[in-house]
């Protein structure tokens, strides 16, 4: 999940250092000669293991390959089967829905933690504690959070017949919303740690001000909070995008083993893949047909992110 | 801290989100603590009373889930892999790093964005070709298969962390060593990289943690049980548990051996963990 997190980057661009004069001096000439050989090693590693791949899953989409035999044409064919597949529909609108929904519940908790967070007693530690699942194997996650809705002898099953009486069957008949509410579960610490970081950076003044003028709760997070704090959300979105098209364990997990799929409800744009591929008691290998599918998972990935960049960006408040 | 709270008090609505907040904090320390407990309990007791304590001190689940269940040796392998790659991962990185942020030419600019690219495609949308790669090369079902993966996918994310951690150290010292006629490589070896430690650290750190908890190309890579990883040792538990009848403490033992180094690490070095891994979002 490291990987997930500054990706704040894409698209942003590293900032550039003082080009100043550095190049004129003779530390900044010789530094040059030293530039290509420096970089050399990761950048050829990152041809051979990133550029390349992404041209070659472009290309095998537009054939049907089993990954033995010959590459055999077939033009758009893949993408069109892929439209009328239902399982790839079906995944890839629950792909949008965590996207979408469990984005918009963690975010709103975030902020609401924030809020509750910055003004209370042992924040920190609270805080450290919210963030804990964010490092912990999904798998890990996943078992443990199923473990809380299993029927009948789970601990929140059993908690919920203790209170009402009944006994619901939650994995079996929500099994995707309680991945959801997991997924929340998990990421909420993470988003809360960067909206926070976010919301420190406001003078305190502006508080006492707003406070002194007879503002509500509301109307300083509306008015104060979130448009200072703009340019932080608006990162935040778009690692959340990117990590939230790379979930796989913890929705794999349910029902997942090492030779068996969860259910095909609960799959992802990223299961979809590993399902017509790898995975299962039976792989499919269907080489070109799923590298269809992760051109197009690629290409919403980029749509989605220069979007959100876009609608996001606003004249930066100086404060 | 801000303290203008103080001043129109602490309502009710302040007071029953506190609350919850303790609530939210509670269930994350209470399922970590019954996920050590029930690790030392039976399977049946565990099933027929979960909330409680009988059967308490069952150390052979460890054992069960340590030499049966091959956690034991799992664990020897993810932590040699993990252990290798990223170190060679910050060694191939930190040189780059340091060019990118430091030369100050266009190109290292474009280059930088060149790498960040990396962090935002999906793995799965490149695993197709990364594994025909590997098969003819022979190193399908092999460690070191993976470790090259392991190195190569994490290299834009640490990349782009040494950058930033490069680009934010005083440049005047590297000046006057070049002044006393030290050399740029020996400038970058003897003076930058001690003053960069903190990044270096953070780095190995980061990737230590994603890689110890990966799961994705060691379930498409390694196919044997003696090759597998922490997180391949767990999903196969949960395999045999549909055969051989399931075991619930056993798979809590091995579930607690995955978490616990990880919980260590995060007691130890928590702050340094939590900036690095919120780095980007927040600077």
């Amino acid at each position: 999940m490291a990987v997930a997190s500054a990706t704040a980057v894409a698209g942003r661009g590293v900032r550039r250092t003082k080009a100043s004069a550095a190049s004129l001096t003779p530390l900044g000439r010789r530094r040059r000669a030293l530039f290509w050989p420096f970089i050399a090693p990761a950048l050829v590693l990152y041809l051979v293991f990133f550029v390349g791949p992404v041209l070659a899953s472009v290309w095998v989409s537009f054939h049907r390959w089993d990954g033995v035999g010959d590459l055999e044409p077939r033009g758009l064919q893949n993408y069109e089967i892929l439209l009328g597949d239902s399982t790839f529909i079906d995944s890839f609108a629950n792909t949008m829905l965590i996207l979408v929904g469990v984005g918009a519940a963690t975010f709103a908790l975030s902020f609401a933690l924030t809020m509750v967070l910055r003004e209370m007693r042992g924040r920190k530690f609270v805080r450290a504690v919210l963030f804990f699942p964010y490092i912990v194997s999904p798998v890990v996650l996943s078992v443990l959070w199923g473990f809380l809705f299993r029927s009948p002898e789970g601990l929140l099953t059993t908690l919920w017949h203790g209170i009402t009486g009944s006994t619901p069957n939650w994995l079996g008949d929500n099994l995707f919303t309680v991945i959801c509410i997991g997924l929340v579960w998990v990421n909420t610490g993470f988003f809360t740690t960067i909206i926070m970081a976010g919301v420190d950076r406001i003078p305190a003044d502006l508080y006492e001000d707003s406070a002194l003028a007879g503002a509500t709760a509301w109307q300083r997070f509306w008015y104060i909070t979130l448009p200072l704090t703009w340019d932080v959300v608006a990162t935040a979105a778009v690692i959340w995008t990117i990590s939230s098209l790379k979930i796989f364990e913890f929705i794999y997990a349910f029902g997942g083993t090492t030779n068996d799929m969860p259910t095909v409800e609960v799959w992802n744009s990223a299961l979809f893949i590993y399902g017509s591929t790898f995975g299962g008691r039976n792989p499919q290998f269907q080489f070109g047909y799923a590298s269809a599918s992760a051109v197009v998972m690629l290409v919403v990935v980029g749509v989605l992110v220069v979007l959100l960049r876009r609608v996001m960006r606003r004249a930066q408040i100086q404060f | 801290m801000l303290r203008f709270s103080s001043r129109d008090g602490h309502g009710l609505p302040h007071r029953v989100g506190v609350g919850l907040v303790w609530l939210l904090a509670i269930f994350n320390i209470g399922v970590l603590a019954w996920m050590g407990l029930a690790a030392l309990r039976e399977h049946t007791a565990i099933f027929s009373d979960p909330w409680g304590l009988s059967t308490f001190g069952e150390f052979g689940n460890f054992l069960k889930a340590w030499d049966e269940s091959g956690f034991g040796a799992a664990t020897l392998n993810t932590v040699v892999l993990v252990a290798g790659s990223a170190v060679v991962l910050v060694a191939i990185s930190a040189p780059a790093a340091y060019a990118l942020a430091r030369s100050g030419t266009r190109i290292s600019g474009v280059m930088a964005l060149f790498f960040a690219l990396g962090i935002g495609i999906p793995v799965q949308v490149i695993v197709i070709p990364l594994f025909v790669m590997l098969e003819n090369i022979g190193l399908i079902n092999s460690l070191v298969g993976l470790f090259i993966l392991y190195v190569a996918l994490s290299l834009p994310f640490t990349v782009f962390l040494l950058t930033a951690f490069f680009g934010s150290l005083p440049e005047e010292v590297e000046e006057a060593a070049a002044i006393d006629g030290a050399g740029p490589l020996r400038t970058f070896l003897q003076i930058s990289l001690p003053l960069a430690r903190g990044g270096l650290i953070t780095a190995l750190l980061l990737n230590a943690i994603g890689l110890w908890n990966e799961t994705f190309l060691a379930l498409v890579f390694i196919q044997d049980t003696d090759l597998q990883t922490l997180p391949l040792a767990l999903l196969g538990f949960m395999q045999s548990q549909q055969y051989s009848g399931s075991d619930y403490g056993a798979l809590f033992a091995g579930v607690c051996i995955l978490v616990l180094p990880m919980l260590l690490l995060y007691v130890w070095l928590g702050r340094r963990i939590v900036e690095g891994m919120t780095l980007g979002a927040v600077k």
